[in-house]
């Protein structure tokens, strides 16, 4: 955003020297350190960070919703020229309602659940003295229907409950526009959607940035939905401001070694598929200490002596500013920054591309014709209200193998039943039908009794990297606790937590620590360590980066590919992050409302896709780059619910290449000659 | 809130670039850790509801346990001669019908008080943590089974259900003990099976089942340490409900019997004579309304502090 080329005219919000503290038990947490950045009219600016970035921090603190414990200690804000943080309470609020409006990351929340949309839109416009209730109304419509609600006019009588997922988000949107406010926020406005929701909804935001010539601020972490909708982006690190510039500036020629590292540790931009990915070592400052020099020495990779002791100044860069001794000044690096296709940043220790694995090696898992089914209604209730089916498939004919040593990436959106699948085969949800084995072994009709001894050989990974650790127990005493299940004797079990510390690369202090005094990052290790506790040969991880940060999910999964390698394990890998499963999953399993679609060597479904619907995730991820902007949505629509399962093909509502035949007759498993599996009646190739 | 924030403003020494970062680290959440604890601390200590209630029940406890010690007189010597005297240099708030020092039947009265409140309270805790959690975590039938049983037993009102059982054993501490324990346990059990339930289908639990615990060691190792909380705030408030429930029994002569003496009969025997002094019947309600009080300031500043959803509209 160069500062001098555009007149103060052009500038919509201009923030100065932004600093915010919150009082904790803990102690001052310095969250904003004299943040400034503009935003030009018209544009979309992003706003990007890791979480403890403050991101959010500055999109509550324009809007004047900071919470109790929050203090501005220095700065302004100055909207149109006048300073939002002077405002009266009640001049706020006029601004709030009329001139900025904010669109939520969770819908579910954001919206009240007790009124309909009609009610909720009226409310929004309560400043309208002059129009009446029926243009109130019909201008609710308009939005609606713009925002591609189909048949609005009775929709905007529903309530929040009856929408889906992607509809809220957009009805949110639609509120958010109601007014035409001069400046639209959005906080992570995808992260709840499914990756197709999320390419619909950035094409939505983009289309009604350009109609209504809004000023955008959009708060990420997700560096493809910034590449993608953004035309400048504010990088943030630890509570400041590290860089600003053009879009294509910043993904094509940043100046920070936070912005080059973050962009480097991005799966999604990795060419190729590695087996080690790059991280950025360390951890983010305690904002509760004095700080000196620059905030990002400590994880720096160019990190010079004058770095810990002098703050670095803004220097100017080609469209922006960035705040490192790099870039100019008396420590400038002329051959700072290194061509793009040079790593910056370590890739995590050593060890060469681990061999795939062999095609004859032992089967460890064969999950065979596997079904869950859950009930919807009572035996009871079902009777009386005449339901003839009140159940739902799940998982419906799963058939699924993981050999030794292979990664298979089982990969769908929410409600495909993936999740169900991974818990099926632990027994941790009954099955209904079909089979399961272990190393050859039937298990799914074994009593739990003898079942537990083959737990051992069998562990699971979480989704919430927290919130699977018994939150008053000791890491020492968590991981441990495997091993004080199965009374395993003749074992210090203290030597044994640091042997276990040792195997994930956690430091032995963090022995003594409990689940919420450890990062993400932390907690993952420690359930990296409980799963490896009792050496199983099959781990199956449900979603192993979510809840971690880019730079930090790397460090796991090299780590998980390094045990593999070590001790030969056999990984379930369940995820919906298509850019991370391809650089770890040999083979992968699309699974679409509780059937898989696809099964086949990963690498070979990421060139060429069979099913319609593996195209659409395939292509539907948003690129960290902005020459590579999509300029369609391939597939509409979302998920249905499993409780109306099509007749024909469960995806053909949503296929572009839908005809006649999928809508009468369910595709079976087709298995090609190469051994890749799919379910459709027009495969791709 | 009026806490002292200055010593917070202390700058940290800057941190020592020599050293591992690892251990930096360690320190800074040793560090953060300790601050919170202290913090914690400092906001009991400030808050004038927690130290009242804190030096209001640390004086029961103290009174009760060292009765026998403190007690001028033996509780149930008889002295004719002076009873109903009033206060005197001898019998500090004076003496009853019979002649006893009502300053020692007090001090006495306070040990059946603190008996029925640490074993009633004690014992319903355990039980309706147990039951809760069983109610909670276990198949929906005993769940509901289980919750028509405490409605049931809470339906009677306390009083009622005394009677009816006096009328067929007869008054005695134990009968008091009993209906206090079998009245309160729904309270906490039912604390505790909500607390039960929002964990069971939680992802630790889940992950514990995964390797294979039992259902007593997921209970007693990971459900019980994250509900306990929640139930010790309750104990607490719940403390003088057991105590006026004590001495409402007794007054009514439902619960410990003459000569033993408890605040109850010390307000009931000071009711009958009342034409003729107060003092019976003021000493016996003051120790009661202190301890009811007592209980209640500190059992809210706990709550205050350790569950800050509840309180923290500051």
């Amino acid at each position: 955003m160069p500062k001098d080329a555009q007149t103060a005219q052009d500038t919509l919000l201009d923030i100065r020297d932004l600093s915010v503290e919150f009082r904790t038990p803990r102690g001052r947490v310095k969250a904003l350190r004299n943040v400034s950045f503009e935003v030009p009219r018209r544009r979309i600016v992003g706003v990007v960070g890791e979480s403890g970035s403050g991101k959010s921090t500055v999109l509550w603190a324009i809007l004047g919703l900071l919470s109790g414990n929050a203090r501005v200690s220095s700065g302004r804000i100055d909207f149109e020229g006048r300073d939002m943080l002077r405002m009266s309470e009640d001049e706020l609020r006029a601004a709030r309602g009329e001139e900025v409006s904010v669109v939520f990351q969770d819908p579910m929340t954001s919206q009240i659940p007790v009124l309909s949309y009609a009610r909720q839109m009226r409310d929004i416009l309560y400043r309208r003295e002059k129009m009446s209730d029926r243009e109130k109304r019909r201008r609710g419509i308009g939005m609606l229907e713009r925002v591609g609600i189909p048949d609005p006019e009775s929709r905007l009588d529903q309530f929040p409950h009856q929408f889906s997922g992607g509809m809220r988000q957009r009805a949110g949107i639609a509120m958010a526009l109601l007014t035409e406010p001069k400046l639209l926020l959005a906080d992570e406005p995808t992260t709840a959607l499914d990756v197709t929701m999320e390419a619909q909804i950035i094409h939505l935001l983009q289309e009604l940035q350009a109609e209504f010539e809004a000023t955008v601020v959009v708060v990420s972490h997700n560096l493809g939905l910034i590449a993608e909708l953004c035309d400048d982006v504010v990088v943030m690190y630890a509570g400041e401001v590290v860089e600003t510039g053009d879009v294509h500036d910043i993904f094509h020629d940043p100046q920070h070694p936070y912005t080059r590292a973050l962009l480097e540790c991005d799966p999604a931009r990795l060419p190729e598929r590695s087996a080690k990915l790059p991280v950025i070592p360390g951890d983010i400052p305690d904002l509760t200490r004095r700080l000196g020099g620059c905030i990002f020495a400590d994880r720096c990779p160019r990190v010079m002596e004058v770095c810990r002791t002098d703050t670095p100044p803004d220097q100017p860069t080609a469209s922006g500013v960035a705040r490192c001794h790099l870039v100019g000044g008396p420590h400038a690096d002329p051959d700072w920054p290194p061509p793009l296709d040079v790593l910056t940043v370590r890739t995590g220790e050593g060890g060469p591309r681990r061999a795939a694995p062999d095609q004859h090696a032992a089967p460890v898992l064969e999950v065979e014709e596997l079904n869950v089914r859950f009930r919807t209604a009572g035996a009871l209730p079902a009777l009386v209200r005449r339901i003839e089916d009140p159940f739902v498939d799940a998982v419906l004919d799963v058939s699924l193998g993981v050999r030794q040593g292979e990664t298979v990436g089982l990969v769908g959106e929410s409600g495909s039943g993936k999740t169900t699948l991974g818990r099926a085969v632990l027994k941790l949800v009954e099955a209904q039908a079909g089979s399961v084995r272990f190393e050859g072994q039937e298990i799914r009709t074994l009593p739990e009794a003898r079942f537990k001894p083959l737990r051992r050989d069998m562990a699971m990974m979480f989704q919430d990297p927290v919130g699977s650790l018994s939150p008053r127990k000791s890491v020492r005493a968590l991981i441990t606790e495997p091993l004080q299940i199965h009374g395993v004797r003749g074992v210090d079990f203290d030597a044994e937590a640091e042997r276990l510390a040792g195997l994930v690369r956690l430091p032995k202090a963090f022995l003594s620590r409990y689940p919420h005094e450890l990062s993400g990052g932390q907690a993952r290790r420690v359930g990296v360590a409980r799963a490896l506790a009792l050496n199983p040969r099959l781990i199956i991880a449900d979603e192993p980066t979510a809840g971690l940060d880019v730079s930090v999910q790397g460090e796991i999964l090299n780590l998980m590919a390094e045990l593999q390698a070590e001790h030969g394990l056999g990984y379930l890998v369940i995820t919906h992050n298509l850019p991370v499963v391809r650089h770890i999953a040999d083979r992968l399993a699309i699974m679409y409302l509780g059937r898989i679609v696809e099964q086949g060597d990963a690498e070979e479904i990421f060139a060429q896709p069979a099913h319609p619907y593996t195209e659409a995730l395939v292509r539907g991820v948003p690129q960290p780059d902005p020459d590579r902007r999509r300029t369609h949505v391939s597939i509409s629509g979302e998920v249905p619910s499993l409780m109306n399962r099509p007749k024909g093909c469960d995806f053909v509502a949503r296929c572009p290449y839908a005809q006649e035949r999928c809508r009468i007759e369910k595709p079976e498993h087709r298995v090609q000659p190469d051994g890749r599996v799919h379910a459709c009646h027009f495969p791709l190739r | 809130m009026s806490v002292n924030r200055s010593e917070l403003d202390v700058g940290q020494p800057a941190v020592d670039s020599s050293r591992l970062p690892e251990e930096a680290l360690e320190d800074t959440m040793r560090e953060s850790a300790a601050r919170e604890r202290r913090e914690k601390l400092r906001m009991f200590l400030t808050s004038w509801q927690g130290m009242t209630g804190l030096i209001l029940v640390l004086v029961f406890f103290a009174s009760a346990i060292f009765a026998p010690w403190l007690a001028p007189y033996d509780p149930n010597a008889i002295d004719i001669a002076n009873r109903l005297s009033g206060p005197t240099a001898a019998h500090w708030i004076g003496t009853d019908q019979l002649g006893r020092d009502t300053f020692s039947r007090i001090l006495y009265g306070g040990r059946v008080a603190l008996k029925i409140a640490a074993i009633g309270v004690s014992v319903s805790l355990v039980v309706g943590l147990i039951l809760g959690m069983i109610a909670g975590y276990g198949p929906r039938w005993l769940d509901n089974l289980l919750l028509l049983l405490f409605d049931t037993v809470r339906a009677f009102p306390t009083i009622i259900l005394a009677l009816a059982t006096v009328a067929l054993t007869g008054p005695s501490l134990e009968l008091v003990l009993a209906i206090v324990i079998i009245t309160s346990i729904p309270q906490y059990a039912r604390v505790a099976r909500t607390a039960t339930l929002s964990l069971k289908a939680a992802d630790f639990i889940l992950a514990e089942r995964s390797l294979g615990a039992s259902t007593p060691r997921i209970l007693f190792h990971h459900v019980m340490p994250n509900v306990v909380g929640p139930l010790l705030i309750l104990a607490a408030m719940e403390v003088p409900v057991v105590v006026t429930v004590e001495a409402g029994l007794s007054f009514l002569g439902l619960g410990v019997l003459p000569p033993t003496a408890s605040w109850g009969t010390i307000l009931n025997e000071g009711y009958l004579v009342i034409r003729d002094t107060p003092w019976m019947v003021i000493a016996g309600g003051i120790p009661l309304i202190l301890t009811t009080l007592g209980f209640t300031f500190l059992g809210e500043a706990l709550r205050d502090i350790f569950d800050p959803r509840m309180g923290r509209g500051r």
